[in-house]
């Protein structure tokens, strides 16, 4: 499959998403929004694709939606808005119930809705110079999806305090990694050589754990401790008797790597 | 009672229970679950224990499952599957209901399921030399519970990290201290037994009915939405109006000397 706004490979176990309208702050145009779904169902069908990356060309990540060009293409900012009033977004791998694990290297500027992909990611690296913030209350919107996942995940004062500052106010990629926003601050030049590694040492692991252990996570986001302990614990026990949980000990007795099932869709 | 693979001990107004397996990283077995269930009672029932420190004998606090029985006694994890399947757990303070204080000190090696007992303590301490991390999906297994409780109580995104990665990377004792899994950094290490103690008896002299209906209303508030947290939280604060606690504890602040709070009942 072939995409305008994003690219869309593979290197190894890892396969990469990459936000590619590098002249634009890759904000998500019409054509953007529609690759978006499609990058992540082939990522996720793909049985060679152990671990997804996202990152972005040029100076910045992410910086929301193009407002200008879904302005002249009236049909396309409609759809949009029905999908934000449903809740029926698909622009992240959460939104699309990828159960792969899936890694942000934020690249530069993540502004806006490029928070939506931070927010919904399993784990976030960001190069030094790494800068998040949330220009919607200075252009009259309002923050909602993208800062009510991010308030579950990280202290809640600083990503308050970055919804009502709008464009007056940044936080950078060492005070996101304090916060436990992200978890690895690295220099420009290195972060997609440590995203691939990052990927790579995931993808060692049990596609089928993996994938189950992100729904357990996930899920336990939707409900109170004891009834998300309940959900998760079926999620522990439904992989009770698969052959990874035989050959993961076999190999690692034998100091070799495990040869583990495949798993395309990590269901 | 005569725990094999635990101690369980007094010292003054702090209970110790003790992983006591330090040839197996403390590993858990059938007789360990069984024993730590027994353990948080004997010491939850005893009136002279007002705060509970856990912690490990060896290089390890606790490694999980004890994978070694798992494999070569032919039932392996199933013998688990009617408690995991029904939630029915108890063998941390949260599962026992325990409402004493539990300070964990974490010495040496935190692994798998050994988070259950970082994730279920109200407080956590560690030795500078500890490590953490979660090889579940490294061997075909799932991460869950412990990680749920961990997810409620710090950051996500490390915790999603440490349980995707798996045993290819491990959190040193400063990054659990930065993202608040621990509150202290013990050093040198050898230290944390001590310090434990201190921070126990430090607790005691709190009282216990309103440390206990503290813990029941911010364990309960991970339960509910905000609202209903804060709800179900003032009752339990008038449960507590017109206890005798209430009229000693601004006496004894008065008097200068320390309270005579009432028996834990």
């Amino acid at each position: 499959m072939s995409y305008r706004t994003l690219q869309v490979e593979r290197r190894g176990t890892v396969g990469w998403l990459v936000f590619d309208r590098p002249d634009r702050g890759n904000a998500m145009d019409a054509t953007m929004l529609a690759e978006l779904e499609d990058a992540w169902r082939e990522l996720d069908a793909d049985p060679t694709v152990r671990a997804i990356v996202h990152t972005g060309n040029g100076p910045a990540f992410q910086t929301g939606l193009d407002v200008e060009q879904l302005a002249g293409d009236p049909d396309a900012l409609r759809e949009q808005s029905r999908r934000t009033r449903r809740a029926e977004l698909r622009l992240t791998a959460w939104h699309n119930q990828v159960w792969k694990p899936v890694i942000a290297a934020v690249n530069g500027t993540c502004a806006g809705g490029g928070l939506h992909f931070v927010a919904d990611a399993d784990i976030v690296i960001a190069a030094a110079g790494a800068a998040f913030l949330d220009p919607h209350v200075s252009l009259g919107q309002v923050t909602a999806y993208e800062a009510v996942a991010l308030v579950r995940k990280s202290p809640m004062e600083p990503i308050v305090r970055l919804a009502l500052a709008g464009r007056q106010e940044r936080i950078g990629a060492e005070r996101a990694r304090q916060l436990g926003i992200l978890s690895e601050v690295v220099g420009e030049e290195r972060l997609r050589e440590r995203a691939q590694e990052v990927g790579e040492m995931i993808a060692r692991n049990s596609p089928a754990a993996l994938a189950a252990t992100k729904r357990a996570l996930w899920g336990a986001l939707e409900v109170g401790l004891t009834e998300a302990c309940r959900r998760g614990a079926s999620e522990l026990v439904a992989l009770w008797g698969h052959a990874d949980q035989t050959e993961g000990p076999v190999a690692w007795s034998q100091g070799r790597e495990p040869r583990w099932q495949e798993n395309a869709r990590g269901i | 009672m005569a725990f094999e693979c635990l101690k369980v001990e007094r010292r003054g107004p702090v209970g110790w229970l003790i992983n006591n397996r330090p040839d197996r990283l403390n590993a858990m077995n059938a007789r360990m679950r069984d024993e730590l269930a027994d353990a948080w009672m004997q010491l939850d029932t005893d009136a002279e224990v007002r705060v509970i420190v856990h912690t490990g004998e060896g290089r390890a606090f606790q490694t999980g499952v004890d994978v070694a029985e798992i494999a070569s006694d032919g039932v392996g994890m199933e013998r688990y599957r009617r408690s995991v399947e029904d939630f029915d757990l108890h063998f941390t303070a949260w599962h026992q209901e325990v409402w004493k204080p539990v300070i964990t000190a974490v010495n040496g090696v935190c692994a798998g399921g050994g988070f259950h007992w970082v994730a279920d303590a109200d407080i956590v301490i560690c030795a500078s030399d500890a490590e953490f991390f979660d090889p579940h999906v490294s061997v075909g297994q799932v991460v869950s519970i412990e990680a749920i409780g961990l997810m409620r109580k710090m950051p996500v995104e490390a915790v999603m990290r440490m349980a995707l990665v798996g045993r290819h990377e491990r959190m040193p004792a400063e990054r659990a201290y930065e993202l608040g899994m621990v509150s202290e950094v013990v050093d040198p290490p050898e230290r944390l037994r001590e310090r434990a103690q201190e921070l126990g008896e430090t607790i005691a002299r709190n009282s216990p009915a309103a440390m206990a209906a503290t813990k029941r209303a911010l364990w309960g508030a991970l339960e509910l939405g905000l609202t209903d947290a804060c709800r179900a939280g003032a009752a339990e604060l008038v449960s507590m109006w017109g206890h005798p606690d209430q009229v000693e504890g601004p006496r004894a602040f008065a008097e200068k000397r320390e309270p005579r709070w009432a028996p834990p009942t």
